[in-house]
């Protein structure tokens, strides 16, 4: 057959590879190494993105008085880990710190979940009612956040749900950000799969959790990680659900003892934010090799 | 198909939702022209779970603190929730909105206003507290219209941080006292002894209006009328004040640029500020920058003729939500907190201002001097106007010192627009 | 033949199929949001306010008034055009580097790891740090920026004590922050581009950029109006960077539309602000048309 096709050829769903190692198994064989040229560009762009973050990181064991400094110091002239401490012993760190995932994985889980769900009945089914629910994602995603804040505190505290972990992720657990991505994601996937696994006999729910499901794993890294990042960081609304501590997650709590009415604890604050994002550093080093799986066809029929 | 029954239903329900709403409105007539103090509390112990919220460090200190309490209410418990500085307000404000409020809570003297005006707090019993204990700056934060809502808690507020060793260069072994003698100081201080900036002052917008209205009120002018009814920015004081205020950039003698954070307390300790205004938190601050006691002093604001001029006083007030449960329990406790003795004792916690005048007589805060002068200075200052819409004019201050002092706009009109923006957003009571 | 088309047993299946899937997002739609978005529009057409919370069936209705109001603010006008101007210059800017970048990381076969989470790393780093670092490369005297122009004999001037260069300021340390975001969608994007394809146009002669231009890009489209739709959004409601560096000043200068919005929220004036925000609301709806009509599928 002609190479100049520009569309993917019909495939066969069974010669689908998809493939969770490093690229380099993959496309490294069919390429020829990276030129010098691009790794010390990206070198140097890396450089310029990772400074502020090694710079939180050194002036989380510098002593207030440095850690304030103007112009600000790079190597600690005091090294000293009682920001640390006072995070570690003044906070009930375990339980903000479990708190914090528990409302996280909740959100992501369910982001994950039905934002494919619906992201790919978008995408790839017909049925009645399909455009209204697009524009209500899309009219969703648009709406700013911060005017339906209000009601929906009423709205919750009416439920019963203040002081409860639920009350904090029950509200966000599918948001549009998630429906909307994978719903762009799953319309590049060649509707020859679907057809053909219908052909088969599949039933529909069965076509998205065996076909559909497996391919996505870019796209389901790329919500998980980022609407972990988001309600990892959320600070408003659970500051405002919660009403004993022992419902505070870490950002709450972290600002707590940072922010004073007058003046902020710097290396306290830093200290806290280095501790916050490890988690996400955690969770983005584990999903990022799924956003590299490829999808290797075979060969073009 | 789809779109036009969407859309009809679309209308149809904004226009049922505009009906209802129609059907509902304000009453004329303004509120109960004032609820009038509270009902006065019996004088058994208190029962009960009295659920308190504190923020920062206060709160943080608070919940071992309240075990004397205890011991005297032996049928009482006290639950602290301490809460982040940090959207406390919006916390607040929240929990009134849906009722569900703890007995207690530390509120900003800023913030009073507005919580009173919503109807989501008590007024203060009769005969629970003399105001004339308290000094009389911050019992005003807690005066809404008439009515007395919770009682000052703890203080701060704004004096002048020098560097007594660049002063005796220049020439001064002691403070300015008058505005006059506040100008020469600070030429001085960059000609004699080095200073890049005789004095740091805020130019404007993020709250300059605790630093610029302390001159207004030392000049005489006045934010708001006796009454509290009308505001009175557009006086010719005001004028004088600004012009005054403004002076000290136009002169070279403070940046233009607002700071970072840090920047203040570094520059103070490198001789780049030879003198600042601000309140007790930078005596940390300062500290934790390398200055060490014998190089700066504290002083009472000059005046426009004499020492002290009048300042700024923040803090926090205590007060009791009117969706509490445990009504007289939480007034009690709240009674506690300003006796003189755990006002003092309290300070030794945490470092913060008691309110109560009695409470400075004796101990730490009698014989330090720092903090005596602090006390001064407590003795006159003023707080700004207990009204809802208090945040918002400000803002509105803030704007317009910024557009004068950056040569935006010249003093007169900054001044009366100050005055059309405040008569525009009214009091709110 | 008694049955039409849309009796079509693989269609129905499908459609039922389809609600299955979307009941989850469609239920938590009408329960928590839904209410909330009627209750803030209807806020919008009241004077309500932040006291008026607990009774909040006793304010005044006004109409359009909150909205004719905010048209005649010279600072809500302001803020729109700072709001407009941070757009139209940061989602090309962003949406560019951060697709190169992605491009690059892509083709990259050693440290790809390294470069993936390096160019995520200021999203997750805390705003503080970044202010605090950006702050220092902007600063008149001794900032890393003006130090660099004076080599070259350029005196530069106060980046963020300006008011004309203070935005453009921001939004070029928005862009820096932002990207790894993009460009982790973009990265997500690019692997659903069969490498045979690329691999057979090689063959055909391409160059890279030509590679680029006809096939990278078209697949790209819908991760690219994705990613042009969402950085709309959320430069459209540009808000904590200019909070951190400059808290909207200097004189405003880089106050945006949320930002004034958040004022009025703190100020308590509930309906004003409600009433800017769905202001705000049309001209998202507005732009994403726009990129829809851009960047959108054929179908």
């Amino acid at each position: 057959m002609s190479h100049k096709t520009t569309e993917p050829a019909p495939l066969d769903p069974v010669d689908i590879e998809t493939q969770e190692t490093e690229p380099a198994a993959g496309r490294a064989s069919s390429y020829a190494s990276a030129p010098g040229w691009l790794y010390a560009v990206l070198g140097g762009g890396l450089f310029l993105m990772i400074v502020p973050f090694i710079w939180m990181v050194l002036t989380s064991v510098k002593p207030e008085g440095e850690a304030r400094r103007v112009p600000p110091t790079w190597w600690p002239e005091t090294f000293t880990l009682e920001n640390y401490e006072t995070l570690f012993v003044k906070l009930d760190f375990p339980t903000y710190f479990i708190n914090s995932v528990i409302v996280a994985s909740a959100v992501t889980i369910g982001n994950v979940l039905f934002g494919a769900m619906l992201g790919y009945a978008l995408a790839k089914l017909q049925f009645p009612g399909k455009r209204v629910v697009f524009a209500l994602v899309l009219a969703t995603l648009m709406i700013p956040g911060v005017v339906t804040f209000v009601p929906l505190f009423i709205l919750v505290t009416n439920m019963g749900l203040t002081n409860t972990l639920t009350g904090m992720w029950l509200p966000f657990l599918s948001a549009p950000f998630g429906v909307f991505l994978m719903r762009q994601y799953i319309i590049g996937l060649p509707d020859e799969l679907i057809q053909a696994a219908r052909v088969d006999g599949a039933g529909e729910l069965r076509i998205f959790f065996s076909v559909i499901m497996p391919l996505c794993g870019p796209a389901l890294a790329t919500v998980g990680i980022l609407t972990f990042l988001g309600s990892w960081n959320n600070f408003l609304w659970p500051l405002v659900v919660a009403t004993s501590e022992d419902k505070y997650t870490l950002p709450v709590a972290l600002a707590l003892y940072a922010i004073g009415q007058n003046a902020t604890q710097y290396g306290l604050l830093l200290a806290g934010a280095v501790v916050v994002v490890i988690p996400i550093i955690a969770v983005f080093l584990a999903l990022q090799r799924y956003i590299m799986q490829g999808i290797a066809m075979t060969g073009i029929k | 198909m789809k779109r036009t029954t969407m859309l009809t239903r679309t209308v149809a329900g904004l226009a049922v939702a505009g009906l209802v709403l129609s059907g509902c409105g304000r009453e004329e007539g303004g509120d109960d022209g004032g609820p009038g103090q509270g009902e006065a509390v019996d004088e058994d112990t208190a029962t009960g779970t009295i659920e308190v919220w504190a923020m920062g460090a206060e709160g943080d200190i608070l919940g071992d603190f309240v075990k004397d309490f205890e011991e005297e209410h032996p049928d009482a418990t006290v639950d602290v929730t301490a809460v982040p500085w940090e959207a406390a307000h919006g916390k607040i404000q929240n929990a009134i909105a849906s009722g569900e409020t703890p007995d207690v809570s530390l509120i900003g003297t800023t913030w009073m206003g507005e919580f009173a005006k919503s109807g989501g707090l008590d007024p203060t019993p009769e005969g629970l507290v003399d105001e004339a204990a308290f000094f009389e700056g911050p019992w005003g934060s807690t005066v809404v219209g008439d009515t007395s809502y919770g009682v000052p808690w703890y203080v701060e507020t704004r004096v002048l941080y020098y560097r007594t060793d660049l002063a005796e260069k220049a020439g001064w072994s002691e403070a300015p006292q008058t505005w006059d003698e506040l100008k020469q100081f600070a030429g001085d201080m960059q000609d004699k002894a080095g200073a890049e900036f005789g004095i740091n002052l805020p130019p404007g917008g993020g709250g300059s209006w605790q630093t610029m209205l302390p001159f207004a009120w030392s000049n005489g002018a006045d934010v708001v009328n006796e009454g509290g009814t009308e505001y009175t920015l557009g006086s010719p004081e005001m004028e004088e004040s600004l012009e005054f205020y403004k002076s000290f950039f136009d002169d070279g003698h403070s940046p233009t640029r607002a700071l970072d954070a840090g920047e203040l307390e570094s520059g103070f300790a490198e001789g780049t500020f030879g003198s600042f205004i601000s309140g007790p938190w930078h005596i940390g601050l300062v500290e934790d920058a390398g200055v060490t006691a014998d190089q700066y002093a504290v002083a009472p604001l000059p005046g426009k003729d004499s020492a002290p001029g009048t300042s700024f006083v923040g803090g926090g007030n205590l007060a009791v939500f009117k969706d509490s449960d445990n009504r007289e329990s939480a007034w009690k406790f709240v009674q506690w907190m300003t006796d003189p003795a755990v006002q003092q004792a309290f300070y030794e916690e945490v470092n913060a201002l008691p309110a109560v005048k009695e409470a400075w007589e004796t101990g730490a805060l009698a014989e330090d001097e720092q903090l005596q002068v602090f006390g001064e200075q407590l003795g006159s200052a003023l707080a700004p106007p207990a009204v809802p819409t208090w945040e918002q004019v400000a803002a509105q201050i803030d704007s317009e010192i910024e557009k004068a002092v950056k040569g935006a706009a010249p003093v007169d009109e900054a001044v009366s627009t100050m005055q059309t923006q405040a008569e525009g957003i009214g009091t709110g009571l | 033949m008694s049955t039409t088309r849309h009796v079509d047993p693989t269609r129905r299946q499908q459609a039922v199929a389809a609600w299955v899937l979307a009941l989850p997002f469609v239920a938590l739609f009408l329960v928590f949001t839904a209410g909330p978005v009627l209750a803030s529009l209807g806020m919008s057409f009241t004077d309500i306010r932040s006291t008026d919370m607990r009774s909040p069936f006793a304010v005044g209705f006004v109409g359009l008034e909150n909205y004719t109001q905010l048209l005649g603010d010279d600072l809500f006008r302001k803020v729109a055009l700072n709001t407009a101007f941070y757009v139209v210059l940061g989602v090309p800017l962003t949406m560019g580097v951060a697709l190169a970048v992605a491009v690059g990381v892509n083709r990259v076969t050693r440290f790809a790891g390294f470069f993936r989470v390096g160019y995520y790393l200021p999203v997750v780093t805390s705003i503080v740090a970044v202010a605090v670092v950006w702050k220092f490369l902007y600063r008149e005297r001794g900032g890393l920026f003006n130090t660099v122009l004076s080599w070259v004999g350029v005196e530069g001037p106060g980046w963020l004590d300006s008011t004309t260069l203070a935005l453009p300021a921001v939004v070029v340390m928005s862009a820096w922050r932002n990207l790894g975001f993009l460009m982790v969608i973009f990265l997500a994007g690019l692997q659903t581009i069969p490498t045979e394809m690329k691999e057979a146009a090689e063959i055909d002669g391409a160059t890279a950029w030509q590679k680029f231009r006809y096939i990278t890009l078209p697949m790209l489209r819908p991760t690219l109006l994705f990613g042009a739709v969402i950085t709309g959004i959320g430069y459209l409601q540009f808000f904590e960077e200019a909070f951190v560096m400059t808290s909207g000043g200097p004189l405003d200068a880089t106050r945006s539309v949320t930002f004034f919005t958040y004022d009025q929220f703190t100020f308590g004036n509930y309906g004003y602000a409600a009433a800017a925000s769905y202001l705000l609301f049309l001209a998202v709806v507005l732009l994403t048309v726009i990129q829809f009509k851009v960047f959108g599928e054929k179908d």
